[in-house]
């Protein structure tokens, strides 16, 4: 399936987008969001590490299933205050 | 702009453009003993070179349901009776205020320990960035 996932920060300005698009495959969780963004935006290949990912506006568990119409999104760094 | 009323008391969060101005304190009720204000200022250095102030974005969905979290979870483990946050979001110039906090609670013990968890929850998972003008 295909899913969009939000990118903020240091991670949009890297890859030029607030926005990539990722192919996941059924059945996928929320620990397979980040290699699949690193496949779609080599631009920011090895410098995810750290990011958390977030789902429906919430941080997601690594074993989170992932489902079609899912709001993805990848947060960095953050820097509020 | 959003509210948010629990049974443990009162969360109010909100994300407004600029710099964020004078505005009443939260009304306190008979129990109050303390109104605690905590305010961020953007300072006119970053990394000692002069700014002109600082630019905020956040995911907003995201930023509000995170600080409401925050919020509630303080109301619920604290002795404190309201919680208020507002930040900016876009420019806010040197010397504005960027993020208001508000706790209120009986005694000043829970208020202080009440900031100072919501302060780092938010640096910490709140969908915010700044970047410098």
């Amino acid at each position: 399936m295909q899913v969009r996932v939000l990118l903020f920060g240091d991670e949009a300005r890297k890859a030029g987008a607030e926005h990539v698009v990722v192919e996941l495959r059924d059945g996928a969780v929320a620990a397979d969001v980040r290699p699949a963004v690193e496949r779609a935006c080599p631009a920011l290949a090895g410098s995810i590490d750290h990011v958390r990912v977030a789902r429906n506006c919430a941080y997601a568990r690594g074993d989170e299933a992932i489902g079609r119409g899912d709001e993805l999104a990848l947060i960095g760094l953050v820097s509020g205050g | 702009m959003s509210g948010d009323t629990t049974s443990a008391g009162r969360v109010e969060v909100r994300i407004v453009d600029g710099a964020i101005g004078a505005e009443a304190l939260p009304a306190v009720g008979p129990g109050d003993g303390a109104v605690l204000v905590f305010e961020g200022v953007v300072r006119g250095t970053e990394d000692g070179r002069s700014i002109e102030g600082l630019v905020y974005a956040a995911y907003e969905p995201m930023a509000q349901r995170q600080l409401e979290a925050i919020a509630t979870g303080l109301l619920d483990s604290l002795e404190i009776t309201s919680v208020r946050v507002v930040h900016s979001r876009g420019l806010v110039p040197v010397g504005g205020v960027s993020l208001r906090c508000v706790v209120t609670a009986p005694h000043r013990r829970a208020a202080l320990e009440a900031m100072d968890r919501l302060i780092d929850g938010l640096k910490r998972d709140v969908p915010i960035w700044k970047s410098v003008r």
